[in-house]
Protein backbone atom coordinates (compact mmCIF):
# COMPACT_ATOMS: atom_id res chain seq x y z
CA UNK A 1 0.00 0.00 0.00
CA UNK A 2 2.92 2.33 0.75
CA UNK A 3 3.92 1.92 -2.82
CA UNK A 4 0.52 2.99 -4.08
CA UNK A 5 0.44 6.11 -1.95
CA UNK A 6 3.82 7.31 -3.13
CA UNK A 7 3.00 6.75 -6.79
CA UNK A 8 -0.24 8.66 -6.24
CA UNK A 9 1.68 11.58 -4.88
CA UNK A 10 4.06 11.38 -7.81
CA UNK A 11 1.21 11.56 -10.32
CA UNK A 12 -0.34 14.46 -8.43
CA UNK A 13 2.91 16.34 -8.74
CA UNK A 14 3.08 15.50 -12.41
CA UNK A 15 -0.35 17.11 -12.92
CA UNK A 16 0.42 20.30 -11.02
CA UNK A 17 2.66 22.19 -13.44
CA UNK A 18 0.14 21.54 -16.22
CA UNK A 19 -2.65 22.92 -14.04
CA UNK A 20 -0.88 26.22 -13.54
CA UNK A 21 -0.08 26.46 -17.25
CA UNK A 22 -3.77 26.16 -18.10
CA UNK A 23 -4.69 28.59 -15.35
CA UNK A 24 -2.22 31.08 -16.77
CA UNK A 25 -3.51 30.63 -20.30
CA UNK A 26 -7.25 30.70 -19.59
CA UNK A 27 -7.46 32.67 -16.37
CA UNK A 28 -8.78 29.65 -14.46
CA UNK A 29 -9.11 25.88 -14.55
CA UNK A 30 -12.05 24.23 -16.24
CA UNK A 31 -14.81 22.82 -14.03
CA UNK A 32 -13.76 19.37 -15.11
CA UNK A 33 -10.14 19.87 -14.14
CA UNK A 34 -11.24 21.03 -10.68
CA UNK A 35 -13.63 18.15 -10.20
CA UNK A 36 -10.90 15.71 -11.26
CA UNK A 37 -8.60 17.18 -8.63
CA UNK A 38 -11.34 16.65 -6.05
CA UNK A 39 -12.29 13.14 -7.21
CA UNK A 40 -8.86 11.76 -8.01
CA UNK A 41 -6.78 13.56 -5.39
CA UNK A 42 -9.17 14.87 -2.70
CA UNK A 43 -7.92 18.41 -3.36
CA UNK A 44 -9.47 20.91 -0.92
CA UNK A 45 -8.13 23.81 -2.91
CA UNK A 46 -10.00 22.65 -6.01
CA UNK A 47 -13.12 22.03 -3.92
CA UNK A 48 -12.92 25.59 -2.59
CA UNK A 49 -12.95 26.89 -6.15
CA UNK A 50 -15.91 24.72 -7.14
CA UNK A 51 -17.74 25.93 -4.05
CA UNK A 52 -17.06 29.51 -5.06
CA UNK A 53 -18.30 28.87 -8.61
CA UNK A 54 -21.45 26.94 -7.83
CA UNK A 55 -22.75 27.85 -4.36
CA UNK A 56 -24.61 30.97 -5.50
CA UNK A 57 -26.19 29.09 -8.39
CA UNK A 58 -27.36 26.34 -6.06
CA UNK A 59 -28.66 28.92 -3.60
CA UNK A 60 -30.71 30.66 -6.31
CA UNK A 61 -32.16 27.34 -7.47
CA UNK A 62 -33.21 26.73 -3.87
CA UNK A 63 -34.82 30.17 -3.61
CA UNK A 64 -36.71 29.61 -6.85
CA UNK A 65 -38.13 26.27 -5.73
CA UNK A 66 -38.56 26.73 -1.96
CA UNK A 67 -38.73 30.54 -1.56
CA UNK A 68 -37.09 30.00 1.80
CA UNK A 69 -33.66 31.35 2.64
CA UNK A 70 -32.79 28.83 5.32
CA UNK A 71 -33.81 25.87 3.17
CA UNK A 72 -31.80 27.29 0.29
CA UNK A 73 -28.73 27.55 2.50
CA UNK A 74 -29.26 23.98 3.60
CA UNK A 75 -29.50 23.02 -0.05
CA UNK A 76 -26.10 24.55 -0.81
CA UNK A 77 -24.56 22.45 1.96
CA UNK A 78 -26.30 19.26 0.88
CA UNK A 79 -25.56 19.69 -2.80
CA UNK A 80 -21.91 20.64 -2.28
CA UNK A 81 -21.55 17.73 0.14
CA UNK A 82 -22.78 15.46 -2.64
CA UNK A 83 -20.29 17.05 -5.05
CA UNK A 84 -17.48 16.20 -2.63
CA UNK A 85 -18.68 12.69 -1.86
CA UNK A 86 -19.50 11.67 -5.40
CA UNK A 87 -16.62 13.38 -7.20
CA UNK A 88 -14.75 10.06 -7.62
CA UNK A 89 -17.84 8.70 -9.40
CA UNK A 90 -18.24 11.57 -11.88
CA UNK A 91 -18.20 10.23 -15.43
CA UNK A 92 -17.44 12.79 -18.14
CA UNK A 93 -18.79 10.43 -20.83
CA UNK A 94 -22.28 11.18 -19.52
CA UNK A 95 -22.24 14.95 -19.58
CA UNK A 96 -20.27 17.96 -18.38
CA UNK A 97 -19.69 19.06 -14.81
CA UNK A 98 -22.32 21.78 -15.06
CA UNK A 99 -25.03 19.23 -15.97
CA UNK A 100 -23.82 16.93 -13.24
CA UNK A 101 -24.04 19.59 -10.54
CA UNK A 102 -27.36 20.88 -11.90
CA UNK A 103 -28.97 17.43 -11.71
CA UNK A 104 -27.61 16.63 -8.27
CA UNK A 105 -28.85 20.03 -7.02
CA UNK A 106 -32.32 19.28 -8.40
CA UNK A 107 -32.23 15.86 -6.73
CA UNK A 108 -31.12 17.09 -3.31
CA UNK A 109 -33.75 19.84 -3.47
CA UNK A 110 -36.48 17.32 -4.29
CA UNK A 111 -35.52 15.05 -1.39
CA UNK A 112 -35.23 17.97 1.01
CA UNK A 113 -38.72 19.21 0.20
CA UNK A 114 -40.30 15.79 0.51
CA UNK A 115 -38.62 15.27 3.84
CA UNK A 116 -39.82 18.64 5.01
CA UNK A 117 -43.41 17.91 3.93
CA UNK A 118 -43.15 14.52 5.67
CA UNK A 119 -44.06 12.59 2.57
CA UNK A 120 -43.29 8.86 2.27
CA UNK A 121 -39.57 8.34 1.71
CA UNK A 122 -39.72 5.06 -0.19
CA UNK A 123 -38.85 6.79 -3.46
CA UNK A 124 -35.95 9.23 -3.59
CA UNK A 125 -34.79 11.60 -6.30
CA UNK A 126 -31.98 9.24 -7.25
CA UNK A 127 -34.60 6.58 -8.02
CA UNK A 128 -36.59 8.94 -10.22
CA UNK A 129 -33.57 10.42 -12.02
CA UNK A 130 -30.99 7.62 -11.87
CA UNK A 131 -27.47 8.76 -12.66
CA UNK A 132 -26.54 7.75 -16.16
CA UNK A 133 -29.66 5.83 -17.09
CA UNK A 134 -27.89 4.83 -20.29
CA UNK A 135 -25.41 2.45 -18.75
CA UNK A 136 -27.29 1.29 -15.70
CA UNK A 137 -27.10 -2.25 -17.13
CA UNK A 138 -23.33 -2.20 -16.95
CA UNK A 139 -23.35 -0.84 -13.40
CA UNK A 140 -25.23 -3.88 -12.17
CA UNK A 141 -22.53 -6.08 -13.65
CA UNK A 142 -19.98 -6.32 -10.87
CA UNK A 143 -16.47 -7.46 -11.71
CA UNK A 144 -16.82 -11.19 -12.17
CA UNK A 145 -13.13 -11.93 -11.89
CA UNK A 146 -10.50 -12.72 -14.47
CA UNK A 147 -11.35 -13.44 -18.06
CA UNK A 148 -10.47 -16.94 -19.13
CA UNK A 149 -8.67 -16.45 -22.41
CA UNK A 150 -5.24 -17.28 -23.70
CA UNK A 151 -2.89 -14.37 -23.54
CA UNK A 152 -2.09 -14.50 -27.22
CA UNK A 153 -5.74 -13.94 -28.11
CA UNK A 154 -6.27 -10.89 -25.96
CA UNK A 155 -4.94 -8.42 -28.48
CA UNK A 156 -7.31 -9.69 -31.13
CA UNK A 157 -10.31 -9.01 -28.90
CA UNK A 158 -8.88 -5.81 -27.53
CA UNK A 159 -8.55 -4.33 -30.99
CA UNK A 160 -12.32 -4.68 -31.47
CA UNK A 161 -13.07 -2.25 -28.64
CA UNK A 162 -13.53 1.51 -29.13
CA UNK A 163 -10.24 3.43 -28.83
CA UNK A 164 -11.09 5.01 -25.46
CA UNK A 165 -11.86 1.60 -23.95
CA UNK A 166 -8.69 0.03 -25.37
CA UNK A 167 -6.61 2.74 -23.70
CA UNK A 168 -8.18 2.12 -20.33
CA UNK A 169 -7.80 -1.68 -20.48
CA UNK A 170 -4.21 -1.24 -21.63
CA UNK A 171 -3.27 0.98 -18.70
CA UNK A 172 -4.97 -1.14 -16.05
CA UNK A 173 -4.41 -4.71 -17.28
CA UNK A 174 -1.32 -4.55 -19.49
CA UNK A 175 0.64 -1.83 -17.68
CA UNK A 176 -0.76 -2.83 -14.25
CA UNK A 177 -1.50 0.72 -13.13
CA UNK A 178 -3.99 1.33 -10.32
CA UNK A 179 -7.28 2.97 -11.30
CA UNK A 180 -6.05 6.25 -9.81
CA UNK A 181 -2.77 6.11 -11.71
CA UNK A 182 -4.45 5.21 -14.98
CA UNK A 183 -6.95 8.08 -14.61
CA UNK A 184 -4.14 10.54 -13.91
CA UNK A 185 -2.13 9.18 -16.82
CA UNK A 186 -5.02 9.56 -19.27
CA UNK A 187 -6.14 12.84 -17.67
CA UNK A 188 -9.72 11.65 -17.21
CA UNK A 189 -11.93 11.58 -14.11
CA UNK A 190 -11.76 8.41 -12.02
CA UNK A 191 -15.45 7.74 -12.59
CA UNK A 192 -14.97 7.97 -16.36
CA UNK A 193 -12.14 5.46 -16.16
CA UNK A 194 -14.19 3.03 -14.09
CA UNK A 195 -17.19 3.33 -16.36
CA UNK A 196 -15.12 2.75 -19.52
CA UNK A 197 -13.40 -0.18 -17.87
CA UNK A 198 -16.74 -1.74 -16.95
CA UNK A 199 -18.06 -1.27 -20.47
CA UNK A 200 -14.84 -2.69 -21.94
CA UNK A 201 -14.85 -5.76 -19.71
CA UNK A 202 -18.51 -6.41 -20.52
CA UNK A 203 -17.76 -6.15 -24.23
CA UNK A 204 -14.67 -8.37 -23.95
CA UNK A 205 -16.64 -10.99 -22.05
CA UNK A 206 -19.18 -10.95 -24.83
CA UNK A 207 -16.55 -11.20 -27.59
CA UNK A 208 -14.69 -14.02 -25.85
CA UNK A 209 -17.93 -15.83 -25.09
CA UNK A 210 -19.10 -15.77 -28.68
CA UNK A 211 -15.74 -16.89 -30.05
CA UNK A 212 -15.83 -20.20 -28.17
CA UNK B 1 -35.13 -5.88 -19.13
CA UNK B 2 -35.58 -5.69 -22.85
CA UNK B 3 -36.04 -2.27 -24.28
CA UNK B 4 -39.10 -1.90 -26.45
CA UNK B 5 -40.06 0.52 -29.13
CA UNK B 6 -42.80 2.71 -27.87
CA UNK B 7 -45.37 4.54 -29.94
CA UNK B 8 -46.45 6.98 -27.30
CA UNK B 9 -44.01 9.17 -25.43
CA UNK B 10 -44.31 12.09 -23.03
CA UNK B 11 -44.23 15.39 -24.96
CA UNK B 12 -40.99 17.38 -25.06
CA UNK B 13 -42.64 19.96 -22.83
CA UNK B 14 -43.36 17.26 -20.26
CA UNK B 15 -39.82 15.94 -20.46
CA UNK B 16 -38.54 19.46 -19.84
CA UNK B 17 -40.69 19.75 -16.73
CA UNK B 18 -39.51 16.31 -15.67
CA UNK B 19 -35.90 17.43 -15.96
CA UNK B 20 -36.45 20.67 -14.05
CA UNK B 21 -38.44 18.89 -11.34
CA UNK B 22 -41.72 20.73 -11.96
CA UNK B 23 -44.09 17.74 -12.05
CA UNK B 24 -45.93 15.87 -9.33
CA UNK B 25 -44.11 12.89 -7.89
CA UNK B 26 -46.66 10.51 -9.39
CA UNK B 27 -46.12 11.80 -12.93
CA UNK B 28 -42.35 11.78 -12.29
CA UNK B 29 -42.63 8.07 -11.49
CA UNK B 30 -44.56 7.32 -14.67
CA UNK B 31 -42.11 9.26 -16.84
CA UNK B 32 -39.05 7.78 -15.14
CA UNK B 33 -40.42 4.26 -15.66
CA UNK B 34 -41.19 5.05 -19.31
CA UNK B 35 -37.70 6.44 -19.85
CA UNK B 36 -36.15 3.29 -18.44
CA UNK B 37 -37.92 1.39 -21.23
CA UNK B 38 -37.41 3.98 -24.00
CA UNK B 39 -34.08 4.74 -25.69
CA UNK B 40 -35.61 7.64 -27.59
CA UNK B 41 -36.64 9.57 -24.48
CA UNK B 42 -33.42 8.61 -22.72
CA UNK B 43 -31.31 10.50 -25.24
CA UNK B 44 -33.77 13.38 -25.45
CA UNK B 45 -33.53 13.79 -21.68
CA UNK B 46 -29.75 14.00 -21.83
CA UNK B 47 -30.01 16.87 -24.28
CA UNK B 48 -32.65 18.64 -22.23
CA UNK B 49 -30.52 18.24 -19.12
CA UNK B 50 -27.50 19.91 -20.66
CA UNK B 51 -29.67 22.77 -22.02
CA UNK B 52 -31.31 23.23 -18.63
CA UNK B 53 -27.92 23.20 -16.89
CA UNK B 54 -26.60 25.85 -19.23
CA UNK B 55 -29.65 28.01 -18.65
CA UNK B 56 -29.26 27.51 -14.91
CA UNK B 57 -25.61 28.53 -14.94
CA UNK B 58 -26.22 31.62 -17.05
CA UNK B 59 -29.28 32.94 -15.23
CA UNK B 60 -27.52 32.60 -11.90
CA UNK B 61 -24.44 34.56 -12.90
CA UNK B 62 -26.69 37.44 -13.94
CA UNK B 63 -27.73 37.92 -10.33
CA UNK B 64 -24.94 39.05 -8.07
CA UNK B 65 -25.64 37.67 -4.64
CA UNK B 66 -23.40 36.38 -1.93
CA UNK B 67 -25.24 33.68 -0.17
CA UNK B 68 -22.66 33.40 2.58
CA UNK B 69 -19.88 35.82 3.47
CA UNK B 70 -17.53 33.19 4.82
CA UNK B 71 -18.31 29.59 3.94
CA UNK B 72 -15.01 28.19 5.25
CA UNK B 73 -16.68 26.38 8.17
CA UNK B 74 -19.14 24.73 5.85
CA UNK B 75 -16.36 23.65 3.52
CA UNK B 76 -14.27 22.29 6.42
CA UNK B 77 -17.25 20.23 7.47
CA UNK B 78 -17.76 18.82 4.02
CA UNK B 79 -14.18 17.85 3.23
CA UNK B 80 -13.98 16.00 6.55
CA UNK B 81 -16.48 13.49 5.12
CA UNK B 82 -15.30 10.34 3.34
CA UNK B 83 -15.83 10.13 -0.42
CA UNK B 84 -17.76 7.37 -2.22
CA UNK B 85 -15.66 5.02 -4.29
CA UNK B 86 -18.32 2.78 -5.82
CA UNK B 87 -21.97 3.21 -6.74
CA UNK B 88 -24.20 0.91 -4.76
CA UNK B 89 -27.09 -0.49 -6.71
CA UNK B 90 -29.58 -1.88 -4.26
CA UNK B 91 -32.18 -4.33 -5.43
CA UNK B 92 -35.70 -3.57 -4.34
CA UNK B 93 -37.74 -6.09 -2.37
CA UNK B 94 -40.55 -6.08 -4.93
CA UNK B 95 -38.90 -6.68 -8.30
CA UNK B 96 -41.88 -8.04 -10.13
CA UNK B 97 -45.66 -8.40 -9.95
CA UNK B 98 -47.17 -11.85 -10.30
CA UNK B 99 -50.19 -11.99 -12.56
CA UNK B 100 -52.45 -14.92 -13.40
CA UNK B 101 -50.11 -16.78 -15.69
CA UNK B 102 -46.81 -14.95 -15.47
CA UNK B 103 -44.82 -12.42 -13.53
CA UNK B 104 -43.98 -8.97 -14.81
CA UNK B 105 -40.64 -7.38 -14.05
CA UNK B 106 -41.19 -3.78 -12.99
CA UNK B 107 -39.10 -0.79 -14.02
CA UNK B 108 -36.69 -0.06 -11.14
CA UNK B 109 -38.37 3.10 -9.94
CA UNK B 110 -41.78 1.42 -9.72
CA UNK B 111 -40.28 -1.59 -7.97
CA UNK B 112 -38.94 0.88 -5.42
CA UNK B 113 -42.31 2.62 -5.08
CA UNK B 114 -43.97 -0.76 -4.49
CA UNK B 115 -41.31 -1.93 -2.06
CA UNK B 116 -43.56 -1.61 0.97
CA UNK B 117 -45.87 -4.22 -0.55
CA UNK B 118 -48.98 -4.05 -2.69
CA UNK B 119 -52.49 -4.72 -1.48
CA UNK B 120 -54.74 -5.67 -4.36
CA UNK B 121 -58.45 -5.04 -4.23
CA UNK B 122 -61.05 -6.12 -6.75
CA UNK B 123 -62.88 -3.30 -8.47
CA UNK B 124 -65.17 -5.77 -10.25
CA UNK B 125 -65.42 -6.61 -13.96
CA UNK B 126 -62.03 -8.37 -13.87
CA UNK B 127 -60.14 -5.30 -12.75
CA UNK B 128 -57.88 -5.08 -9.69
CA UNK B 129 -56.11 -2.12 -8.23
CA UNK B 130 -53.22 -1.68 -5.81
CA UNK B 131 -52.58 1.81 -4.46
CA UNK B 132 -49.13 3.25 -4.03
CA UNK B 133 -48.92 5.89 -1.33
CA UNK B 134 -46.48 8.41 -2.63
CA UNK B 135 -47.86 11.91 -2.49
CA UNK B 136 -50.67 14.10 -1.18
CA UNK B 137 -51.57 15.53 -4.54
CA UNK B 138 -52.05 12.58 -6.82
CA UNK B 139 -53.42 9.09 -6.59
CA UNK B 140 -51.04 6.43 -7.92
CA UNK B 141 -51.89 2.80 -8.43
CA UNK B 142 -51.16 -0.34 -10.36
CA UNK B 143 -54.14 -1.51 -12.37
CA UNK B 144 -54.52 -5.03 -13.63
CA UNK B 145 -57.16 -5.92 -16.21
CA UNK B 146 -57.80 -9.63 -16.72
CA UNK B 147 -57.81 -10.95 -20.30
CA UNK B 148 -61.11 -10.06 -21.96
CA UNK B 149 -62.12 -7.37 -19.45
CA UNK B 150 -63.12 -3.76 -19.88
CA UNK B 151 -63.48 -0.85 -17.48
CA UNK B 152 -66.81 0.94 -17.10
CA UNK B 153 -67.13 4.04 -19.30
CA UNK B 154 -65.66 6.93 -17.38
CA UNK B 155 -64.91 10.57 -17.72
CA UNK B 156 -61.88 12.43 -16.47
CA UNK B 157 -62.16 15.60 -14.51
CA UNK B 158 -58.47 16.07 -14.15
CA UNK B 159 -55.56 14.33 -15.78
CA UNK B 160 -54.97 10.61 -15.97
CA UNK B 161 -51.50 9.38 -16.85
CA UNK B 162 -51.20 5.72 -17.75
CA UNK B 163 -48.07 3.72 -18.45
CA UNK B 164 -48.54 0.26 -19.93
CA UNK B 165 -46.22 -2.20 -18.19
CA UNK B 166 -47.29 -5.48 -19.71
CA UNK B 167 -49.84 -6.83 -22.17
CA UNK B 168 -51.95 -4.42 -24.17
CA UNK B 169 -55.22 -2.53 -24.12
CA UNK B 170 -57.22 -0.28 -26.38
CA UNK B 171 -59.82 2.45 -26.25
CA UNK B 172 -61.69 4.64 -28.73
CA UNK B 173 -58.47 6.42 -29.65
CA UNK B 174 -56.07 3.57 -30.19
CA UNK B 175 -54.20 0.50 -29.06
CA UNK B 176 -51.50 0.59 -26.42
CA UNK B 177 -48.58 -1.72 -25.71
CA UNK B 178 -45.79 -2.12 -23.21
CA UNK B 179 -43.99 1.19 -22.41
CA UNK B 180 -46.66 3.38 -24.06
CA UNK B 181 -47.28 6.59 -22.16
CA UNK B 182 -50.90 7.76 -22.34
CA UNK B 183 -52.22 11.11 -21.18
CA UNK B 184 -55.97 11.76 -20.86
CA UNK B 185 -57.18 15.18 -19.81
CA UNK B 186 -60.39 16.99 -18.99
CA UNK B 187 -63.57 15.50 -20.28
CA UNK B 188 -62.18 12.70 -22.39
CA UNK B 189 -64.68 9.90 -21.98
CA UNK B 190 -63.26 6.50 -22.62
CA UNK B 191 -63.62 2.81 -21.99
CA UNK B 192 -60.37 0.85 -22.07
CA UNK B 193 -60.59 -2.88 -22.82
CA UNK B 194 -58.10 -5.66 -23.18
CA UNK B 195 -57.94 -8.97 -25.03
CA UNK B 196 -54.72 -10.44 -23.66
CA UNK B 197 -54.77 -8.76 -20.24
CA UNK B 198 -52.94 -5.63 -19.22
CA UNK B 199 -50.90 -4.28 -16.32
CA UNK B 200 -50.63 -0.49 -16.02
CA UNK B 201 -49.31 2.15 -13.68
CA UNK B 202 -51.83 4.94 -13.36
CA UNK B 203 -51.62 8.45 -11.92
CA UNK B 204 -54.79 10.42 -11.29
CA UNK B 205 -54.96 14.02 -10.22
CA UNK B 206 -58.73 13.96 -9.61
CA UNK B 207 -61.40 11.27 -9.36
CA UNK B 208 -62.91 9.47 -12.30
CA UNK B 209 -66.62 9.80 -12.93
CA UNK B 210 -68.39 6.82 -14.40
CA UNK B 211 -70.98 7.88 -16.92
CA UNK B 212 -72.95 4.79 -17.89
CA UNK B 213 -75.26 2.19 -16.38
CA UNK B 214 -74.83 0.55 -13.05
CA UNK B 215 -71.27 1.71 -12.86
CA UNK B 216 -72.62 5.15 -12.00
CA UNK B 217 -73.45 3.72 -8.61
CA UNK B 218 -69.72 3.49 -8.07
CA UNK B 219 -69.29 7.22 -8.27
CA UNK B 220 -69.75 8.21 -4.62
CA UNK B 221 -67.52 5.34 -3.57
CA UNK B 222 -64.93 6.25 -6.11
CA UNK B 223 -64.98 9.78 -4.83
CA UNK B 224 -64.58 8.57 -1.28
CA UNK B 225 -61.73 6.30 -2.23
CA UNK B 226 -59.96 9.15 -3.91
CA UNK B 227 -60.52 11.32 -0.88
CA UNK B 228 -58.94 8.73 1.34
CA UNK B 229 -56.06 8.30 -1.00
CA UNK B 230 -55.23 11.97 -1.18
CA UNK B 231 -56.32 12.78 2.36
CA UNK B 232 -58.27 15.94 1.60
CA UNK B 233 -61.90 16.79 1.13
CA UNK B 234 -63.44 17.17 -2.29
CA UNK B 235 -66.52 19.31 -2.64
ZN1 LIG C 1 -40.28 7.56 -24.97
Amino acid sequence: MGNLASSNRASEEAVKPKKSQIAAAEGGESDEKLLMEVGNHQSREAFNKLFERFSNKIFLHGMKITRNEQLSKDLVQEAMMTVWQKAPLYNSDRGNVQSWIFTLTRNRCFDMLRKQKRQPQCVSADDIWPAGMEDSESLVEKDRGALAVEFGHIEKFLSQLPQAQQEVVGKVYLMNLTHEEAAADLEIPLGTLKSRLRLAMGKLRQLIGTSE
Amino acid sequence: MTTMKSNLHPSTEMLEKFVSGDLSVGVNLAISAHVEMCEHCKSEIQEIESRAAEHWAESATAEAIDYEADPSNIIENIVAQPQFKELDIEESAVGSIHMLDRSVRLPKVLAKAASEGLVWKQLGAGISQADVKIDDEVHCSFLYMKPGSQTPVHKHQGTETTLVLDGSMSDELGEYHKSDFILRTNNDTHQPRTEEGCLCFSVLDSPLTFTKGLARLLNPINRLRFQRAVGRTLS
